[in-house]
């Protein structure tokens, strides 16, 4: 493997001893959310999350001889308002890991027919992540 | 070492109008899959051949599922594909048309020794 292979990722540390160690992508999760009828970016935004972990069961922290609280969790959330996002509750929806969420702009909002309102899609990407070294 | 089960992937498919059990469950793999991406092989430099793929689906009529077909919708690994009894057939009598509906769980394995991977926190 090339030396800049590990490079892709923001944090990268070194070992005392010179060994490279990262954090590295293990899994990468998608979902979709919708708020049909209140207009709730938070709630859209929860189902998107749920949608992603609860389509898969993960045995990869188990796999490796670690703890699920060692995953590191990355949780992208597209929506056309995301400031309306409240981190704070999509972060209860973790049962485990280190959680940071980013919100950006992107999911879509369809208006309604009758001109009333709008129906939310939010999109969500989840990176599960270990900072952890290879020893072979 | 040990085979370990890396991820269980769930997904569901229908054939709505045409009662083709093979597209539906093509249909709930394809759900299954393109939910997530096990990132890890080119993070941690593995050989997806050696990744062993367990297919279940769950379907009203196992026999008309053409397993070959729903075998090769799978990009990577040694693949095993099984039907079973389950999914849905939701039938509207009126119009006499019947919607199958498949399930489908796909179980990632990859053979890992724990002592080449040590947590770094």
């Amino acid at each position: 493997m090339a030396f800049s292979d590990y490079f892709d990722e923001k944090n990268i540390k070194f070992h005392e001893n010179g060994k490279i160690m990262s954090k590295k992508r293990i899994v990468f999760e998608l979902g979709q959310g919708t708020s049909l009828r209140h207009e709730d970016y938070t709630k859209a935004a929860k189902r998107a999350v749920e949608n992603a972990l609860w389509k898969n069961s993960l045995n990869v922290a188990e796999a490796f001889g670690f703890d699920k609280s060692d995953m590191i969790i990355d949780v992208i959330l597209g929506a056309q308002e995301p400031g309306k996002i409240e981190s704070e509750k999509i972060r209860g929806v973790f049962p485990y890991g280190e959680v940071s969420i980013e919100k950006t702009f992107g999911g879509l909002d369809v208006p309604k027919p009758d001109g009333g309102g709008k129906t939310i899609i939010v999109t969500a990407a989840i990176i599960v992540s270990f900072q952890m070294e290879i020893l072979i | 070492m040990t085979l370990s089960r890396l991820i269980l992937e769930t997904g569901m498919g229908n054939d709505l109008y045409g009662e083709d059990y093979t597209k539906a469950a093509c249909r709930a793999v394809q759900d299954a899959l393109h939910h997530s991406s096990l990132t890890l092989f080119r993070s941690l430099n593995l050989d997806s051949k050696k990744m062993e793929v367990k297919v279940t689906i769950g379907i009203a009529k196992p026999d008309e599922v053409d397993a070959d077909k729903v075998k090769n919708i799978l990009p990577h690994g040694v693949i095993s594909v099984t039907v079973v009894r389950g999914g849905l057939n939701a039938s509207d009598e009126e119009n006499d048309t019947v919607s199958i509906i498949a399930t489908a769980a796909i179980e990632a394995f990859y053979e890992i020794d724990k002592q080449d991977f040590k947590k770094t926190i």
